[in-house]
């Protein structure tokens, strides 16, 4: 697991042996609590505890038991036994509001460093849940109440702060309904991370490629296609870039990838940088898709390991901004993708 | 409970505590300051139109000069007086000045804690079956408001609230009922008085002669009885209360009170076994006072009574809940028929001064008879055959009021009568004391039990007669025989005075047969919820316990308790366990296919949420072909599994298992 930098930091203003104990702690909540999209609650991963009110009322039962025994008050016993009583019964609603839910992570968010990346999650329950709480390692709170039959479904903002995959960490799911007096919770751990892309600077020149005017590579109005790729509309395709006269003519969106004098289309390289350090590279890269994009320009894009043929719209942005994010995280990509496929799971669940 | 996160109160909520509080409120509105429920309620109203937005909250200096300034209300009230009833309306106090500082959901606790607390101080004071139902159903509306608190936004939250509470209830009833009958009842672990002074009717340790008549006005129950045998007559129902033995200022009092006792026999049946013939179980509302009830030439069975020399009977403290005490009605005179000089002097001491003419009669019944019990006999027939009237309605008598009774207005109530009695045999030499109880009581439903209220209220004089004893004389009875003979609404029938100010009381309404038998049905009702529910108490419980085999101690029962207790864990654990465990089985097909998607993955395959099992099968079988027969046997047992029968059997499981290891094997 990925820890979050402002975690460790936390961690290593306590003492040694408290570090310790929560580190254990931790560790042993983790092994309960595998990574994974999909999370239901069973009594091997619930924790119930009482609530600070619970503790309360504890006493307050207690010195209710006191009054009964010194009056002699059979009706004072017979109010502390039934509220003793609903107590523990409590206990078990509290445990059942929990034990029934079913959370699957359905998209990580993805953002520039300083946003909130949204994870948006699905809970599902087979009776109903109520008050359900979800928090955020960063105390971000959600609250949503579950129906047989429904889907709630929320978002929760985890902040981003470095480029790379987003860990959601621990997320807090906790209830307690009905009566408050218990609390009882467990933790989601999403496999799946969002992505941090890199903080976009903009290169203070370009050197390599093709260094072309924006004007030089916006399509060209021309009726003469003898030199474009025409092609179905695909989603992310600018509305100008549609041959708007063509779809009058047939109804069909259709893309015209112009070539012709512009020539070969832009590639951003990582090693048109020499002498920039990697996350620099990166950064400049950022700035570049983000300045071509707005411009609707076609680009492609080497980094090590990786390249992305030359397109346009958003969804290829984002692809080279994840790419960009995940550049040198390899591993998790790859962890990344089995907890894509865990999130399978849920397909097959449901069709059940 | 996260304060600062806590969103405002939810009105749906704040509403039920609001309720809840209203309720809590009605068992006390006697006993509370007029000005205090006053405070409350606006108080409250206070909190509801902030809630709707009509008014804002006090800021803290006003919130704080509203608090300090009932307080200072409530202290000149109280005047120092600590008493749980004093208590009690401190906590009333507390709770209405927490209102205003209703908040957050933190503060809402706080105002549930108290309330569900002010319930079981209201139990302290109120035990009938109505309060009680009154007092469970504000702790259900508590508990609704919570609910809602927990989850103001989920649907039908109120309605499914209901439900969930009363299964709930249904469900813990059993382990109550059971922890309710062996809880052991400890002794009191220390001593609060409940209330201070005399809050409530009845009969007290001083007997002006106006005093018995106020009582008569009153028709609120003084004790119930049920006899084991047959219920003796009326004009044999004499209940004795206490002694007064001295006169002071027109006024009898008790000399002293009495040090001396001796414990009744106790017997390990005596508070629920079934009642012997010539025994009865009293059940004494609170009197808050330390003496009981008891026919003449009772003993007590019950050990929570005591005897005193003087034949009375005690309880060891104050009487500040309803107790429930069984008797027996002897035939052996244990009085001795002796009297201590000291005693002999107590019993004819009267003041050197006032009532000549009384004194005078005395002196001359003396000489006209040769006898004390001649005597006796004399002075009853004198007022049997002169016109001495029975009323309720007596005129005033300041100045030496015996004889003005006896001589000028010759109208009075018992407890003239009685202090004349009194004074005339110890003028006359006769050793005498005013008894003040009870005389009579009617019968209750299906004439199971005997009612005695207050109206019954009653005072005679025993006389000491050598050779006999003390000897009950009864000038009420030589005066207005009915009142002995069938009770007070009749020897009053002509006057009307009976109940004259009680407009609300069904005795009033005694010859309207519907109410008569509706009151007489609510009682019953209310008997047996008190001797029953109310009156579990420590005596009771170990009498119930010797029924059982095995001779229980209070250790004993601390154990069935903790094993209840437990057992009940232990039985809601595994039924929560078996439900969970139905729902099992389709998790393990979930792991293997998340086990077989992260084996692909590390051969390159990403399954995709699209992917079916089959898809995902062919796409692994191209890729590695010596492998295509186990990924799409795989595929298909997972198929099987959501579209077909519905369940993965056990050898479903192991076979998915072993082929996921030849797969990684292999790799």
């Amino acid at each position: 697991m990925i820890r979050s930098q402002g975690f460790d930091r936390k961690e290593r203003r306590r003492t040694p042996n408290e570090g310790n104990i929560r580190r254990r702690w931790r560790g042993w909540v983790d092994r309960r609590i595998p990574l994974s999209d999909e999370q239901q609650f069973t009594q091997k991963n619930i924790f119930i505890l009482p609530s600070g009110a619970g503790l309360v009322f504890g006493l307050l039962l207690l010195v209710m038991l006191m009054t009964g025994i010194n009056y002699q008050n059979s009706l004072i016993y017979l109010l502390t036994f039934m509220l003793g009583a609903l107590f523990v019964a409590a206990m078990h609603q509290t445990h059942r509001n929990l034990a029934g839910l079913r959370l699957s992570l359905v998209s990580a968010g993805e953002g520039f460093p300083g946003d909130h990346l949204t994870f948006r999650i699905r809970a599902t329950a087979e009776k109903d849940a109520f008050g359900i709480q979800f928090i955020s390692p960063e105390g971000e709170t959600r609250r949503i109440n579950v129906v047989p039959g429904e889907i709630g479904e929320f978002e929760l903002p985890v902040p981003a702060r470095q480029r790379g995959p987003v860990p959601a960490g621990r997320i807090q799911v906790e209830t307690r309904f009905p009566f408050g007096l218990l609390k009882a919770w467990s933790w989601m751990r999403p496999g799946s991370t969002g992505v941090c892309y890199p903080r976009p600077v903009t290169p203070p020149y370009e050197t390599g490629g093709e260094e072309e005017g924006v004007q030089a590579s916006q399509p060209r109005k021309s009726d003469d296609l003898s030199h474009a790729d025409l092609r179905p509309w695909r989603q992310g395709d600018l509305s100008q870039r549609v041959l708007w006269k063509r779809f009058a003519r047939t109804g069909e969106m259709t893309i015209a990838d112009w070539e012709g004098e512009s020539g070969e289309p832009v590639w951003l390289d990582f090693n048109q940088f020499p002498g920039a350090d990697r996350e620099l590279r990166l950064s400049y890269l950022a700035a570049l898709v983000e300045s071509r994009s707005r411009a609707g320009q076609v680009f492609g894009l080497r980094i090590p390991g990786l390249t992305i043929e030359p397109d346009q719209g958003s969804a290829h942005r984002s692809r080279c901004l994840r790419a960009l994010g995940l550049c040198g995280f390899e591993k998790h990509v790859a962890e990344a993708g089995v907890a894509a496929a865990a999130g399978g799971e849920s397909v097959y669940a449901r069709a059940s | 409970m996260d304060a600062a996160k806590a969103p405002d109160l939810p009105s749906k909520a704040i509403v039920w505590l609001l309720v809840s509080f209203a309720l809590l409120l009605v068992p006390q509105w006697d006993r509370l300051p007029w000005w205090l429920i006053a405070a409350c309620l606006a108080l409250a109203t206070w909190r509801w139109l902030a809630q709707t937005g009509r008014a804002a909250l006090p800021g803290r200096l006003v919130g704080t000069l509203i608090m300090l300034g009932l307080i200072a209300v409530y202290v000149l009230t109280v005047q120092g007086r600590f008493t749980v009833e004093t208590a009690a309306s401190f906590f009333v106090l507390a709770v209405g000045l927490k209102w205003l500082e209703t908040r957050t959901s933190r503060d809402f606790y706080v105002l549930f804690f108290i309330l569900c607390y002010l319930a079981a101080v209201n139990f302290l004071f109120q035990q009938g079956i109505v309060w009680t139902l009154l007092n469970l159903a504000a702790i259900f509306i508590l508990l609704i408001g919570l609910q809602i608190l927990n989850a103001p936004d989920a649907p039908n939250v109120m309605a499914a609230g209901w439900k969930r509470l009363g299964g709930l209830m249904l469900k813990t009833l059993p382990v109550v009922i059971l922890l309710f009958i062996f809880f052991p009842r400890m002794s009191p672990l220390w001593s609060v008085p409940l209330v201070s002074g005399q809050a409530k009717t009845g009969i007290s340790d001083q007997m002006d002669p106006g005093s018995i008549s106020n009582l008569a006005q009153s028709s609120e129950r003084a004790f119930r009885v049920t006899f084991g045998g047959e219920i003796p007559p009326h004009r044999d129902r004499y209940w004795r209360g206490l002694i007064l033995d001295r006169f002071v200022n027109g006024r009898w009092e008790q000399w002293q009170i009495d040090a001396r006792r001796r414990t009744g026999r106790v017997q390990s049946d005596g508070g629920v076994g079934p009642l012997q013939s010539g025994e009865y179980d009293v059940l004494l509302e609170p009197t808050y006072q330390p003496w009981a009830f008891a026919l003449d030439g009772s003993e007590a069975i019950s050990d929570n009574v005591e005897e005193t020399a003087a034949g009375t009977f005690r309880f060891r403290r104050p009487a500040d809940t309803s107790v429930r005490y069984r008797m027996a009605l002897t035939e052996d005179k244990r009085e001795s028929a002796f009297l201590s000089p000291q005693d002999r002097q107590r019993y004819l001491h009267l003041p050197a001064e006032g009532n000549p003419r009384a004194r005078a009669l005395a002196e001359a019944l003396d000489q006209q008879t040769n006898s004390d019990l001649a005597l006796v006999q004399s002075l009853l027939t004198r007022f049997r055959q002169q016109p001495y009237f029975y009323t309720l309605r007596p005129p005033e008598m300041p100045q030496d009021a015996v004889d003005t009774l006896l001589f000028d207005v010759q109208r009075g109530f018992c407890a003239h009568y009685a202090s004349a009695t009194a004074f005339l045999l110890r003028s006359a030499g006769i050793p005498a004391r005013v008894i003040v109880g009870y005389q009579g009581g009617s019968p209750g439903a299906d004439d199971e039990y005997l009612i005695v209220r207050q109206y019954d209220a009653h005072a005679w004089v025993e006389a000491w007669i050598p050779g006999t004893g003390w000897l009950r004389v009864d000038p009420t009875a030589a005066i207005s025989p009915d009142r002995i003979e069938s009770g007070l609404r009749q020897a009053v029938a002509e006057e009307g005075s009976f109940l004259e100010n009680e407009w609300a009381s069904a005795q009033k309404y005694g010859d309207v047969a519907v109410v008569q038998w509706l009151s007489l049905q609510m009682d019953q009702i209310n008997y047996e919820w008190q001797r029953w529910v109310v009156g579990y108490q420590g005596q009771t419980q170990m009498n119930l316990m010797s029924k059982l085999p095995g001779n229980l101690s209070m250790r004993d029962l601390g154990y069935i308790s903790a094993g209840v207790l437990g057992a009940a864990l232990v039985v809601a654990g595994l039924w929560t366990g078996w439900r969970h465990r139905s729902r099992k089985p389709r998790v393990p097909a979930l792991r293997l296919m998340g086990e077989w998607q992260r084996l692909l993955l590390k051969r390159g395959i990403l399954a995709e949420t699209a992917d079916t099992p089959s898809s995902l099968a062919s796409r692994a079988a191209q890729q590695e072909p010596v492998h295509a027969r186990r990924h799409e046997a795989f595929a298909r047992a997972i198929n099987n599994h959501y579209y077909g029968s519905g369940s993965l059997s056990r050898d479903d499981h192991r076979r998915l298992r072993g082929l996921l290891r030849q797969l990684r094997r292999s790799s």
